[in-house]
This record gives C-alpha cells, sequence and structure tokens, in this order.
C-alpha cells in the first residue's frame, strides 16, 4: 500500500495512544520516516506488520483495527491535503461511493504501482445502497466496512452496513442509512 | 443513424449539455444543468439563460453548420461551459462540460457527478490537484526525514562523544598500568616470577589498549602517531601498493633524494596523501602512461604561489614531493578548482581526495598545489618542512638496555605536565632513569610557571586536563621557547584542540620505548 495509508495510521495511533507508543511500534518493525513516505508504494506485508502491531497496543484484534482504520482513514483524508479532492469526489454518499472508482482512476495515475480496488454501486434508493467492492487483495473487508462506515460519518448518515455477499474478488454490502441532519 | 443515444446516455456523457430546437428554444438538458442552474427549463429560450460569447445567440444557431467550437455564458450565474456545438437537421446539439477551476475543488460548489465518465480534462485536473496534495506531503516527508537524519546524527555524536571519553578515562588508566609496569620490570625484573607477572600485565593492559582502539575507532578519533618520519623511507616501504594503485599500464618511476631527512607527519595520512596524488594522475592517463615520483630537499618557502593561506607562508627546510604524469593535463579553469572539496572533474569522481591532500599538507605546516600543460601531462607538488632537530645530546647508536632508546650524554630538560599523578610518578622515574632532567607538573598552570623559571628542551604534556589544557600550554611554551621540542600524549584529543604543524603526538597509553624514541628524535 502507499505510504499515506502508513501515515494515517501512524496519526491514529497518535491520536489513540500518544506518540511514544509509534515510536515504540516503530523501533519494534525497525521502521521509520522511510517507510512513510506519501507516494512511495509499500508491500502489503508491511502495511499488515503494522496493522498487526497497532492491534496489539490498541487491545483489538487485526479485523477490529482494520474496520476502525477504515473509518479513521475517511476522517484522515478529508482534513489533510486530500480535502479538496476528498470534496470534489462527491456531496452525499451515494455520489461519493458512485464516483470512487472514478478518484482512485486518478490515485492510479498520480501513484503508479498502486493496486486500487474498484466499487460498483448495484443499487441506490434514498437510503440505500448496494455496493459491490472488488479487488485482488484479500483479507480487506473489514477495512471497507470501517471505509463505508467513515462514509457515512463523514456525510452525517447513521446507518447499518452489512455483507451480504462475498465472492473470490469481491464483496457485496449493504448499506441502509438515515441522514442525521 | 449510425449510434442512437437516450438524453440519459448523453447525460452520463456530458452532464452540462443542451438541446437546442429550431425555434432557438431549449428542448433538452443533462442532469448538471438541472442542478446547477435549476431556473433553466426545457422549452425557455436559449438566449434567455445563456450567452453565447463573441457571437450573437439567434445568428449563432441561424448560421452553424456542422460542428463548430462553442463557449457559454449561464445569465444568472458565472458558470461557464466549453464544448462544441452539434448542428443537425433538428437542431443543434450543445455538447458542452462546465469550465473546471481549481477553486472548484475546494468550494465545493460542483463534484464529480457534474463531470462525463470521459472527461479527459477532470482527470488531468484531478491529477493536478492530487500531485499538490502529494508534494505538500512530500515537504512533511521531507521535514521528517531531515529531522530523523539529525537525531541520528546527535545520537551518534553523542555515542561517538561518550565513546571518547571512555576511551581516554581507560588509555589514562591503561597507561598508568603500562608505566608503572615498566617500573615494575626495570627495579625487580631480575626476580623470574616478578618479570613474569609483569608480562601478564603488560599483554593484558595491550589487549584493553586494543579494545579502547575500536573506542577511538567509533568516536572517530585520530588514533595514529605524529612524528618525524623520513619520507623515502615510507615511499619505498611502500611501494607495492603504490605500484597496484597505478595500475600495470602504468610506469612508476622513482627518484628519492631527500636524503634522509624527516617530516612531522601522521604515517597513514602521509600514505592516504601520497595514494590520492597518485590516483588523480592515474586518472588522467586512462590509456596509460607514465608517473614520475620524486622527492628532494629544498630551502625557501613552503608554500605555493597559488596558495589561499599566504598569511602563514614560512619559509625553511622542505622536503619537495613531485608526482608528475604524462597525461591529458589540465585546463586554467580545471587546475583553479582542482582542490575544491567535492569538486571533481570525474563522473565518479568524490571530490575528497585532492581536498583531503591538501588539509593534510596545511595541517603539517606545507603545502600541495599543481601545474599543468593541456595534452601533456600535469605536477603535483607536496611540500613538507622538515622537521626541527633538538640539540644533539644523544649519542645514537649507544641504545639504552631495556628500552633501545639512545643514552643521553648531557641532561636533556623536559618539562613533563601529567594531571594524573600515577602516571606522572611513573613518568618522572622512567625518564629519570634514563638520564634526563625532569621537571614535573600537575596542571597546566604549574607548567607555565615553570617556564617561566628556566629553560626545557622538550616539553611533554598531557592534552586533556582541567583548567589550562595540553595544547594551550604548548602554544604558550612555544612564544617562550619558540625551540622547545614539543610532544603531546593524550588518549583521546577533542575536536578543539589544534596541533601546530611540527608538535608530535604519542597516543596513549604510552608505551616507554615509544616515548623515548619520540624525546630522542
Amino acid at each position: 500500500m502507499y505510504g499515506m495509508i502508513h501515515r494515517a495510521m501512524r496519526q491514529m495511533v497518535h491520536e489513540e495512544l500518544g506518540e511514544e507508543a509509534w515510536l515504540a511500534l516503530e523501533q519494534k518493525l525497525e521502521i521509520g520516516p522511510t517507510e512513510l513516505l506519501t507516494g512511495m508504494v509499500y508491500d502489503d506485508a508491511l502495511t499488515l506488520e503494522i496493522v498487526a502491531e497497532a492491534a496489539a497496543r490498541l487491545n483489538l484484534s487485526v479485523d477490529q483495527t482494520l474496520e476502525a482504520f477504515g473509518q479513521y482513514w475517511v476522517r484522515f483524508a478529508g482534513q489533510g491535503s486530500l480535502s479538496s479532492i476528498m470534496k470534489f469526489t462527491g456531496q452525499n454518499l451515494a455520489s461519493f461511493i458512485a464516483n470512487l472508482d472514478r478518484l482512485h482512476l486518478a490515485v492510479g495515475a498520480a501513484m503508479p504501482g498502486a493496486r486500487l480496488p474498484a466499487f460498483t454501486t448495484l443499487e441506490s434508493a434514498p437510503g440505500h445502497l448496494v455496493v459491490e467492492y472488488r479487488s485482488d487483495r484479500v483479507g480487506m473487508e473489514p477495512f471497507v466496512k470501517g471505509l463505508l462506515q467513515g462514509l457515512m460519518d463523514r456525510f452525517h448518515a447513521c446507518g447499518e452496513i452489512a455483507v451480504v455477499h462475498r465472492g473470490e474478488k469481491s464483496i457485496l454490502f449493504d448499506i441502509r442509512y438515515q441522514d442525521k441532519d | 443513424m449510425l449510434l442512437s443515444f437516450s438524453e440519459k446516455q448523453i447525460g452520463a456523457l456530458l452532464p452540462a449539455f443542451l438541446h437546442i430546437d429550431k425555434q432557438l428554444n431549449i428542448s433538452a438538458m443533462g442532469p448538471g444543468i438541472l442542478r446547477h442552474l435549476p431556473h433553466v427549463r426545457v422549452g425557455m429560450p436559449c438566449a434567455e439563460a445563456f450567452t453565447i460569447v463573441n457571437y450573437d445567440t439567434t445568428q449563432f444557431f441561424q448560421e452553424g453548420v456542422n460542428v463548430q467550437p462553442v463557449s457559454l455564458i449561464a445569465r444568472d450565474s458565472d458558470l461557464h461551459l466549453n464544448g462544441a456545438a452539434i448542428f443537425h437537421e433538428a437542431g443543434c446539439l450543445l455538447a458542452v462540460r462546465f469550465a473546471i477551476t481549481e477553486e472548484m475543488f475546494a468550494d465545493s460548489s460542483m463534484d464529480l457527478s457534474d463531470f462525463g465518465h470521459a472527461d479527459p480534462v477532470i482527470l488531468s485536473t484531478m491529477l493536478i490537484v492530487l500531485q499538490r496534495a502529494m508534494l505538500e506531503e512530500s515537504q512533511a516527508n521531507a521535514i521528517e526525514l531531515a529531522h530523523e537524519r539529525q537525531r541520528s546524527a546527535e545520537l551518534l555524536e553523542r555515542t561517538s562523544r561518550v565513546a571518547g571519553y571512555m576511551a581516554h578515562d581507560f588509555n589514562n588508566l591503561l597507561s598508568v598500568i603500562r608505566l608503572n609496569t615498566d617500573r615494575l620490570s626495570r627495579q625487580f625484573g631480575k626476580d623470574e616470577k616478578i618479570g613474569k607477572l609483569a608480562e601478564i600485565i603488560q599483554e593484558m593492559a595491550a589487549r584493553g589498549s586494543e579494545i579502547t582502539q575500536s573506542l577511538m575507532t567509533l568516536s572517530l578519533q585520530r588514533t595514529d602517531t605524529r612524528q618525524p618520519l623520513s619520507v623515502d623511507q615510507v615511499i619505498q616501504d611502500n611501494m607495492g601498493i603504490l605500484d597496484s594503485v597505478v595500475g600495470s599500464n602504468i610506469t612508476l618511476k622513482l627518484n628519492l633524494d631527500a636524503d634522509g631527512h624527516k617530516s612531522v607527519v601522521s604515517y597513514s595520512d602521509f600514505l592516504n596523501a601520497l595514494i590520492n596524488l597518485l590516483i588523480n594522475a592515474r586518472e588522467a592517463m586512462p590509456m596509460g602512461g607514465q608517473i614520475a615520483l620524486s622527492s628532494s630537499v629544498g630551502f625557501g618557502l613552503i608554500k605555493g604561489d597559488g596558495d589561499a593561506d599566504a598569511d602563514v607562508t614560512q619559509s625553511g627546510s622542505y622536503i619537495a614531493i613531485q608526482i608528475a604524469d604524462t597525461g591529458v593535463g589540465m585546463s586554467d579553469a580545471l587546475l583553479s578548482r582542482a582542490f575544491e572539496p567535492q569538486f571533481s572533474s570525474k563522473p565518479n569522481g568524490t571530490g575528497l581526495g585532492l581536498a583531503s591532500v591538501r588539509n593534510f599538507a596545511v595541517e603539517m605546516g606545507g603545502d600541495v598545489w599543481l601545474e599543468s600543460v593541456e595534452g601533456k601531462g600535469s605536477t603535483a607538488y607536496l611540500h613538507l618542512p622538515v622537521a626541527r632537530t633538538v640539540a644533539p645530546l644523544v649519542a645514537a647508536g649507544s641504545g639504552a638496555p631495556n628500552t633501545g632508546a639512545p643514552a643521553v650524554l648531557d641532561k636533556q630538560r623536559i618539562l613533563l605536565v601529567e594531571d594524573e599523578p600515577y602516571a606522572l610518578e611513573a613518568l618522572v622515574e622512567m625518564l629519570e632513569a634514563e638520564g634526563y632532567a625532569v621537571t614535573a607538573c600537575s596542571s597546566g598552570e604549574e607548567a607555565l610557571i615553570a617556564l617561566g623559571q628556566d629553560a626545557y628542551d622538550v616539553l611533554l604534556t598531557d592534552v586533556v586536563m582541567p583548567g589550562q589544557n595540553g595544547t594551550e600550554v604548548a602554544r604558550d611554551a612555544c612564544i617562550v621557547q619558540p625551540s622547545m621540542k614539543v610532544i603531546l600524549m593524550s588518549g583521546y584529543v577533542p575536536d578543539s584542540a589544534a596541533f601546530q604543524p611540527g608538535w608530535l603526538f604519542l597516543h596513549k597509553p604510552i608505551e616507554s620505548a615509544k616515548l623515548l624514541q619520540l624525546i630522542a628524535a
């Protein structure tokens, strides 16, 4: 995964446990700023090592950490240097998810080598979406669920996200939500 | 018709499209128009909603044929639309898109849904915005990396300093052990058992010294002795290395005529300087050639003409080493920059070789420079001051039985400064046993008083001492008694301790024999 993901993970650990916890994690994994270069694509194994180590320190399972991180990632991206492009991608949950692939197309052009997933909205009705997630990565279901939850938070919505189907390279999410505002 | 699309399909490709009928009314429009220009309705005259840039609306639609570029401005907003007008029998399709600006990304006035999926402008604009974001992040990365590098450098520096201090303390202890073991051997060495025990202690002290050597290396400390060396001898002893440096397609011719004269240098630094000059000569002859390495003794100005340190120009006897090649030579421009640190004319050059030679030469009180003729070759001149000799109070060849040092004919006066009492005591005893007249001082301040009261041949001083340190004492001593030989000894030389050319340096732990050789040299 690209380095910005690692930077987000660092920020999450900072916020949850403080800077010392992250420094201890870096020391344990023998990593440093050179593993946090935004535009650099790193081996997924390193990302998963970081997640597993963070999980141990957050006292969560790896899946729980991935989900929490997915949710956090949307907030992180929305506040940092990507905030304008996040705004441009969509101004409500349905349009944002519908435009995610187009965002990823630009991300892929900016960061060659990044393996980006695809999201297709199969059903869209007020308060209800069925979204297909496709990726050649495995084990990312909790992360994607967290991302979708993070998007609901971003657009002030609340609701439920359920996995309705798991394929070889795809997962179907059923999202039922209500706008809080 | 080859292709037929529904309004919805056209809207997916061109969310801001408009269709104008023959009556010049809006007959269809894309979802982007609905979202951002809600006052625009189907059936409304186009001219009521939009202005066509540079044209009269009626004239544009009536006279237009085939396909032509078009630019519209919405009348009740500042939205601009650009694209093409496609004229056909039922009217005109305005295949237009909202004009995008980077501000739109930040002010949330539009989003991706307002632009077509295949819109290349939107993809490139997103790419620019993303790259700008990445640049911001990269700047943050760069700052972090710089901080990290600084932290690492500070840690290394701290570690190095601690290692240096530890080495200093250990070397002092080992010096005391070695000197006192020598005393033990001298006084009771005839007793076989005591002699054996002294030997064991010496051996252990030598091993300890190896450990401190590693600490010194870690702290990037100089561990070599600065002593009078015969330049010709060093060159002859290292011919194997020097030959291999120049390579097999270059002939190295020697003409050594320094006649056994010595210069106070560190052995390894001198050898490095020679090697660097030879490498420089070799690089000038990729096709092979000849290098002439010669030495001689001269008298006059030690510094070359073009040297920047003219203020320290001095005259005296010097050893002149010349390394002349038959290579391509250098232009004046290249020649003027040859000794600049990190300047190199070679693609893989570090620019450190000649710069380090210059540092060495200047540090030793000498100079180095190059002369060159393009197409004919270059010559490097390395001048080093001839080591001063102290009044010949020693008879060469009549070595003392224990140390191999020459016996003393007349009492040479040594001012000894050492703040470690046991080392001081052992040194005094050893030097007196060798026939020297020793004035012992336990601080720099004491030494300065002694200097004002008496004349000395040799100043032998520790470097790191509380109060006035050894280099300060030596500097003052050279002013008061310029002919005095200076020998500094230390297990650790702080960066601030600048040595003057001609000063000798002995690394602790002290070996009695080595010290006596330096005194007698």
